[in-house]
């Protein structure tokens, strides 16, 4: 075989080889750690429902699907089916809270409520609460 | 009525199985008549993996224009429910079922589970997705059964206010 036939085959070969992890990387990306990744935002829960009481669609724009650092008093906490933990803050307003989801991982024993909390998490929106997902504390006491 | 209700959302396929949770489900079951409301966000919806999600998100439910599903809806056959007694109930839920604004008439089987102090409703919808308008293109189609079963689950409830806080379903 010719050189240059061999250096196209490599080179196609090198190519189709990239491309083949490439896809694996990108199908098997984790979600963000929020514990270590950098927050868009840093509010508090009262602050992050006000906005989203005051304007919906101005508030939406801004945070969803962004890292946002909330800091709140934990109003209650709740285990469901799965063993997922939800964690609501206190908000002024009684009807509606900030709630966090948290990955299947956490550890619903080192929390209580009542206890300030600051922790990170993605924003999915507003319902009748501002809905954070993927949490994980940054100072859990 | 609850505010941390569930919605799964499964669907079998050769090459693999999809899965996808949501933990946030605000839901409402007026104990009085059996009507009921559920709102879900779409974005609240977390899969295992990272791009699955982003791809659900952006190229199928398209979340930023269409951020909310909806049901609205009544259990039928209410009255056989007796609240005050503990057990499970079969019921049927006829409503609208809202995603990406497309707004379809939905009957479906479930059960209701009394439960000192608390009441779980459990309910599969199945939901085809041409049925909302969601485009899938041909190869990724083959991945998707035809209808995706939703797996609904539970709410616990405070009987305060005759409201129940209701578990619920999903797409």
């Amino acid at each position: 075989m010719k050189t240059y036939v061999k250096v196209i085959l490599f080179f196609v070969f090198f190519v189709a080889v990239s491309a083949i992890l490439a896809a694996l990387y990108l199908y098997n990306l984790k979600h963000t750690d929020m514990s270590k990744a950098r927050p868009d935002f840093v509010v508090t829960a009262t602050g992050l429902l006000k906005e989203f009481e005051d304007n919906e669609a101005l508030a939406s724009a801004k945070y969803i699907n962004r890292i946002v650092e909330v800091e709140g008093i934990i109003g209650s906490i709740n285990t469901s089916g799965d063993n997922i933990l939800t964690i609501s803050l206190k908000t002024e307003n009684d009807l509606s809270s900030v709630i966090c989801t948290f990955p299947a991982v956490a550890d619903p024993s080192t929390f209580r409520a009542g206890d300030r909390l600051t922790l990170r998490g993605e924003c999915s929106g507003f319902l009748m609460d501002v809905l954070l997902n993927n949490c994980a504390a940054v100072n859990a006491k | 009525m609850t505010k941390s209700g569930y919605i799964g959302f499964f669907s079998h396929t050769s090459m693999e199985d999809i899965k996808a949770d949501n933990n946030q489900v605000a839901g409402v079951l007026d104990t009085s008549t059996g009507e009921t409301v559920l709102q879900a966000l779409i974005r609240s919806f977390h899969f295992d993996k990272a791009l699955m999600e982003e791809h659900f998100n952006e190229n199928y439910m398209e979340s930023e224009k269409f951020p909310k599903a909806a049901f609205k809806g009544k259990i039928t056959n209410f009255s056989s429910v007796n609240l005050s007694k503990n057990g499970t109930y079969d019921v049927t839920v006829e409503g609208e079922l809202t995603i990406r604004d497309v707004t379809k008439k939905v009957s479906v089987k479930g059960t209701i589970e009394v439960a000192t102090g608390s009441i779980t409703a459990i309910s599969k919808f199945p939901v085809v997705p041409e049925d909302y308008n969601i485009t899938i293109l041909g190869v990724v189609r083959d991945k998707i059964e035809e209808s995706r079963s939703i797996g609904c689950d539970e709410i616990s409830a405070s009987l305060k206010q005759n409201k129940l806080i209701f578990i619920i379903l999903a797409v």
